[in-house]
């Protein structure tokens, strides 16, 4: 008798990975994701073009005009570390395997002869190349347009690069806690909200060692551009933050990403997930 | 992948390939900002040696109709006398003939601070043969230096033999006078007449440092924080404990108070932390001070500190409420 060959879990998730693209970046859900990515650009062009026909234009805080390069850093921490990023990790993270089961579709692919955690790692690595090819670029017209306002493209690059790398390691991390939650709890949405824009906020906002807890605690340290003071809560995630050093920041976040990605690949690979009718 | 997903992917990679291209080439070979931008600054910068170690500007007009000049003029009647004895010297009056001005100071050789000698450049209406005559009248000489007409004197505290602290009065062009030491002077008329000679918009840093201020603020000033420290002698146990910064800047814009912002160019992003940490706890001490001084509170909740990598920002606002307490506490005593 002749069998052939299972294929291995990096293969599968491959192929997964090249179905799932085109399905996660044309699907209802990515004209959410382009006005989540596009709304910066926008804010940051228009800028631009208030600046180009008034000088006095350019925003001021306490009434001093910020400079291109501060500017940046406040949509960076503002829009994107506080939003963007959790925003698209939630949505995209916890509806990886939870789509599949809403649609009822789930079925199909477990039936298919590759390992059921390749499905998962698989649309993991879409989400990440869907959500970098995305944010990055934005990240990149939103510079652009805002740094040469008042500053040195040459002499704020390497900040760029930072920002751009921790970007994309706060997707990765971001994507596989809620697919770790997409994969084991009902109603993952809520949970994720609630975590992100509940649990994360809240514990960074007090003394002790519950925000190791989180991911934005390590995130937070890797951004090149000092924290706004633009509320109250701010002041107080200011006064009560800890930046863990640069090493301890990635190793903690490469650790989060592999275990909860390895614990949300063991959960499809064991949980019966049943079809409500 | 589909063929419209296959687009997606080369069009975001370009995105971020021609910008990661740019910065690169920006960041090592110094990408020419007109590209992006003007040049930026004052255009009084020309005439400025390219080593000048602090750049300030003040938009004299607005800051001399600010209600905050007229609420402090009004408060404290401070004697003029520097301004009449610049306008008795000089015969230009600082109020009603100059609109902006544009001063430099240059590092002293032996680098013990900013006394190599400083600069004025103002803009505004003056009558070049009424000031020529007067300062001629007091003793000055005048002559064609390159082709702008120079009238060099000594200053009413100054001994004849001090040749370095001479003062000169030199008109570059119409409606331009330089005013400050005579060597600072003839520089000035010999970056102005010898066209390529490097001036004070060939210094990149510095540039950088002033396009960041030039919008919306009516005075700001730049410099190089080793010759201000140098200036300042201070003990060793306090300049010890200070973080290194490169540069600084303030600017300021005034009106109805002051609001402005301070920044620091450290030499890397740990100083900045550290100088971050230092400016917070002083912010801290300050705010418990206040105590009960709501206007002083207001001042001090003003205070916002920023910065990305190296530059330490500190944002802050003084609301005329405050200069009026101080006032009243000068008068009262």
């Amino acid at each position: 008798m002749t069998g052939t060959q299972r294929p291995t879990v990096f293969r599968s998730a491959l192929r997964v990975f090249d179905l799932s693209l085109g399905q996660m970046l044309w699907s209802r859900r990515s004209v959410f994701l382009g006005l989540l990515v596009g709304g910066p650009v926008l804010l940051a062009f228009a800028i631009r073009a208030a600046v180009a026909l008034e000088p006095r234009a350019l925003p001021r805080v306490n009434g001093a005009a910020v400079s291109g390069g501060a500017l940046f850093g406040m949509i960076i921490w503002l829009l994107y570390i506080r939003f963007i990023v959790p925003v698209l990790g939630v949505f995209y993270g916890t509806a990886l395997i939870a789509d599949e089961v809403d649609d009822k579709t789930i079925t199909y692919l477990f039936t298919r002869p590759i390992p059921r955690s390749a499905v998962l790692l698989g649309k993991y690595l879409a989400y990440l190349v869907c959500t970098v090819l995305l944010v990055l670029p934005s990240v990149m017209l939103v510079y652009f347009f805002v740094v040469p306002l008042t500053g040195s493209i040459g002499d704020s690059f390497p900040s760029l690069l930072e920002d751009l790398a921790m970007l994309a390691v706060g997707l990765a991390a971001y994507g596989a806690v809620f697919a770790l939650v997409g994969a084991r709890l009902k109603r993952p949405l809520v949970i994720g909200l609630v975590y992100a824009f509940g649990w994360e906020p809240a514990v960074l906002l007090f003394p002790g060692y519950l925000k190791r807890l989180t991911v934005g605690y390590y995130l937070q340290a890797l951004v090149p551009h000092a924290m706004p003071n633009d509320s109250a809560v701010s002041i107080l995630m200011q006064a009560f933050r800890e930046v863990p050093s640069l090493l301890a920041s990635l190793t903690a976040l490469a650790v989060i990403t592999a275990v909860t990605l390895w614990q949300a690949g063991e959960a499809v690979e064991r949980r019966e997930y049943v079809l409500e009718q | 992948m589909t063929t419209r997903t296959r687009y997606f992917v080369i069009a975001s990679l370009l995105v971020l390939t021609v910008g990661l291209g740019t910065g690169l080439v920006a960041y090592y070979v110094g990408f020419p900002m007109s590209a992006f931008q003007r040049a930026g600054g004052p255009e009084e910068l020309r005439y400025m040696p390219r080593d000048a170690a602090v750049v300030a500007y003040a938009d004299v007009r607005e800051v001399m109709t600010s209600q905050l000049r007229q609420r402090v003029h009004d408060a404290i009647p401070t004697p003029e006398n520097g301004q009449q004895e610049f306008e008795n010297q000089t015969g230009i009056n600082i109020e009603r003939d100059i609109d902006r001005v544009v001063a430099c100071a240059q590092a002293a050789p032996d680098g013990s601070g900013v006394k190599g000698g400083g600069m004025v450049l103002a803009r505004g209406r003056f009558d070049e043969v009424k000031i020529e005559s007067l300062m001629r009248s007091h003793g000055a000489e005048a002559e064609s230096y390159k082709g702008s007409r120079l009238i060099e004197t000594y200053g009413p505290h100054q001994h004849q033999a001090d040749h370095d602290t001479k003062f000169a009065v030199a008109f570059m062009e119409p409606g331009l006078v330089a005013v400050g030491t005579a060597d600072l002077v003839r520089t000035a008329i010999d970056i102005h007449a010898g066209g390529n000679l490097p001036n004070a918009t060939a210094n990149e840093d510095l540039m950088t440092m002033i396009r960041s201020l030039d919008t919306g603020n009516n005075a700001w000033a730049v410099g190089r924080f080793d010759a201000l420290r140098q200036q300042a002698r201070l003990p060793e146990q306090v300049a010890s404990q200070i973080p290194p910064i490169t540069w600084f800047s303030v600017a300021s814009h005034v009106n109805g108070g002051i609001r402005g912002i301070i920044r620091a160019e450290t030499r890397d992003d740990e100083s900045a932390n550290n100088l971050r940490d230092v400016v917070r706890g002083f912010m801290a001490m300050a705010k418990l001070g206040a105590g009960s001084k709501p206007e002083m509170q207001t001042m001090l909740q003003s205070l916002e500190l920023g910065g990305t990598g190296k530059t330490v920002a500190l944002s802050f606002a003084v609301p005329v409420e405050v200069l009026d307490v101080i006032s009243k506490g000068k008068r009262g005593h």
